[in-house]
């Protein structure tokens, strides 16, 4: 780990680095006790936030006090390297750590001023809020139709078969599926391609009509052309949604996120703007990863 | 051996692996075909067993399928089989119709004059017959004074001499039919009045003391009740304890606890589970001994722990991304169960509850300890009624002394082994039916 012993030179001088020098340097340069958040956790008019939060498994921690805001109709990325805790933050956010045996989650997760994690939060409406879309497509072995139509049935959102037709037809338009699948909505929806299926998840988690939309690593099955249709997918959607992204790939979070923070070691090191954090990363541990000294 | 030479220019370190590698390679191919050999033949002996058992069973059964039938010319006398002369069916049930036959084998058989000699010709027809020819005259009231030609079925012993089961060679007291009875049987058939013909009976009547009289009908019947108690408790109960189990019960020592003991459970010996019936179902609850109803709970004991375990299985292989998918967008965790982890567990779980359900059919030692190994003639109506069920009567039947049941029991087995097919076979079909694939 000898990332620090590069000297300073005169042009990053300009800039404040979170930067250890020789002499003040801890025993263990960056673990995870020295590490705090740069950069601006809060935005102006917050769809979610989180504060102080901290999720074990058992008795290992995998989140460390981590406070953030996602705001609204914006995509923010998470990135950082595996086992960063970036998939165990965004599944905190709907409540999917609840399934997982022995995940504790501590801290504040607001939205619209109510803790998710509050006891009489309903997760089944928290869930049709705040949306999943998962890294591996899983469609329901049912038919395109009712793959859409499951969410909308259960929730009771269509008062007759009309409406959940109607409901279905404009899932797949948002979802920019609805010209290849229009002829055959009874196939299966396991028998499309991979892009189709994950596109056809993202249909499923919209016609619930969510505010939020948690993606977890949604092109990380996908060849180069359909985690391009899915990247302009999420462009569009971010008029309508508010979207979390995690993805491990640094392009892909410059391409579609308005701001990216970066995760490791469970800590969040820094957040911002996604322009400023690629470009004039200020912790040095972003630099490096983005640089790909590592991750 | 013609192996293609090391790649040309290779550094001396390649070479020497790439020849060591060679070397080895006559053993290890001599090791694959010796494998290979060893699971051919694990699989020939396995099938030549199978085959041996289905010829011997079915070489000494299929002659019971077929019923040796005596053709009489009974003159329907309305003296002996009407008393009070009304053709009422009250009056023609008291009736004596044996008389009948009497008068018809001697007629066929005049210089039979002595007791003993009548008892020996009256016995070559079954005592089934005077039953036959008493319903044959209620339903058709017309035969009444005329004599038609009856088919009736002959005793169990003319069934095994016809069918070549005792032999003439032995001498007279080591067979169960005298010289005389023997002569009269051959001129019977110079005459063409001995038959062999379907034998409806088996798969019609009762059990029996005499063989030509006994069926399977009534221990099919009794298999039947029995396996619909067990279906319809240890089914519904072994998905739910599966259910709740899998999806719902936190996990901690209690549940490990009760998961070993449900493995254990399916270990226990099944005859335990029938003293555990005869205990608490008859002597604690006072439920009427010998019934499917009995029956069908012990068995449900016992292949309880068979579902569950099967179900689990089947439930733990639905990939966690379709509980994952209904859970994101909202359905609650039973919505998720039963519309998702449900259909796709079900042909696993069906396929468990078949072979549960097979073996329950198969099994004889723990309803031999709740009574279901009574004689019992009539067949049973409801799940209260007493009955047994067919591997017990396969026990029964091998029990018996008599000839005729040789091959009973073998035909009985045949019966058995039907069913178990069938079942086997409905278990591939279901789970073929409902096999979805995501």
């Amino acid at each position: 780990m000898n990332i620090i012993a590069e000297p300073q030179n005169e042009i990053k001088k300009e800039r404040p680095k979170m930067r250890y020098l020789e002499t003040d340097r801890p025993a263990t340069p960056f673990a995870r006790e020295h590490i705090k958040t740069v950069g601006a956790i809060t935005v102006d008019s917050p769809r979610i936030t989180c504060r102080n939060v901290n999720v074990y498994y058992g008795t290992k921690q995998a989140i460390d006090d981590v406070s953030l805001d996602i705001g609204r109709n914006a995509v923010i990325a998470l990135i950082g390297p595996s086992g960063c805790g970036k998939s165990t933050f965004i599944r905190c956010l709907n409540r999917m750590n609840d399934t997982v045996i022995g995940c504790r989650v501590s801290g504040r997760i607001g939205i619209d001023e109510q803790n998710i994690y509050d006891p009489q939060m309903d997760v089944v409406l928290l869930r049709a809020q705040v949306g999943m879309v998962f890294q591996k497509p899983n469609p329901f072995p049912k038919s395109i139709y009712d793959n859409i139509a499951y969410g909308p049935r259960i929730h009771g959102l269509a008062a007759n078969k009309l409406e959940l037709d109607e409901i279905v037809e404009t899932s797949l338009r948002k979802a920019g599926l609805w010209d290849e699948v229009k002829d055959n909505l009874a196939h299966p929806g396991t028998g499309l391609s991979g892009g189709q299926q994950q596109r056809l998840c993202i249909a499923r988690t919209i016609a619930v009509g969510p505010e939020v939309i948690l993606m977890d690593e949604p092109c990380s099955a996908l060849d180069p052309i359909a985690t391009a249709r899915i990247e302009q997918l999420i462009d569009e959607l971010r008029e309508q949604f508010t979207i979390v992204i995690v993805t491990h790939s640094m392009q892909q979070a410059a391409r579609v996120s308005q701001r990216t923070a970066y995760f490791h070691l469970g800590k969040l090191v820094e957040v911002g703007e996604t322009a400023q954090l690629f470009t004039n990363p200020m912790h040095q541990l972003t630099e490096d990863y983005i640089t790909g000294r590592f991750g | 051996m013609n192996d293609p030479p090391p790649i040309g220019g290779a550094p001396e370190m390649s070479r020497k692996s790439y020849e060591t590698v060679r070397r080895g390679l006559a053993k290890r191919r001599a090791a694959e075909r010796r494998f290979r050999c060893y699971g051919l033949s694990a699989i020939l002996l396995g099938l030549t067993s199978l085959a041996l058992l289905f010829a011997s069973i079915v070489s000494n059964g299929y002659t019971a399928f077929r019923q040796t039938f005596v053709g009489l010319d009974i003159y329907f006398d309305a003296e002996l089989i009407d008393p009070q002369g009304n053709r009422s069916p009250e009056s023609l049930a008291t009736g004596d119709y044996g008389g009948l036959v009497k008068r018809a084998l001697s007629k066929v058989f005049p210089a039979v004059s002595s007791r003993s000699e009548k008892r020996a010709l009256y016995s070559l027809v079954s005592t089934a017959a005077a039953i036959e020819l008493q319903r044959r005259a209620v339903r058709e009231p017309s035969l009444i004074g005329k004599t038609v030609k009856v088919w009736l079925p002959a005793d169990d012993d003319v069934d095994m001499y016809v069918k070549g089961h005792i032999r003439r060679g032995a001498g007279e007291s080591a067979r169960r039919l005298n010289d005389r009875q023997l002569a009269w049987i051959d001129e019977l058939i110079e005459q063409g009045n001995i038959e062999q013909r379907f034998n409806k009976t088996f798969f019609t009547a009762g059990d029996s003391r005499e063989p030509e009289q006994a069926g399977i009908w009534g221990a099919a019947a009794g298999s039947f009740f029995t396996l619909v108690v067990t279906l319809a408790l240890s089914f519904p109960i072994g998905i739910a304890a599966a259910i709740y189990l899998e999806e719902f019960a936190p996990k901690n020592r209690w549940t490990d606890l009760i998961e070993v003991n449900i493995n254990n459970l399916a270990a226990v010996p099944s005859i335990v589970f029938g003293l555990l019936g005869l205990a608490v179902f008859i002597n604690f609850f006072d439920l009427p001994r010998s019934s499917p109803l009995v029956g069908g709970l012990v068995l449900t004991f016992m292949t309880l722990p068979t579902i569950i375990i099967a179900a689990r299985a089947a439930i733990k292989s639905v990939p966690p991304s379709i509980r994952e998918a209904a859970l994101g967008i909202g359905a609650s965790s039973m919505q998720t169960v039963f519309h998702h982890v449900l259909p796709l567990a079900m042909p696993g779980m069906l396929t468990g509850a078949i072979i549960g359900m097979a073996r329950a059919l198969g099994e004889s030692a723990p309803l031999l300890m709740i009574g279901m190994v009574a004689f019992i003639v009539d067949i049973p109506h409801s799940v209260m009624d007493p009955a047994t069920v067919l591997p017990v009567q396969v026990y029964l039947w091998a029990d018996s002394p008599e000839r005729g049941f040789v091959e009973r029991t073998s035909a009985a087995i045949i019966v058995l082994l039907a069913f178990l097919i069938t079942m086997n076979a409905l278990a591939v079909y279901l789970r073929s039916r409902f096999e979805r694939r995501w």
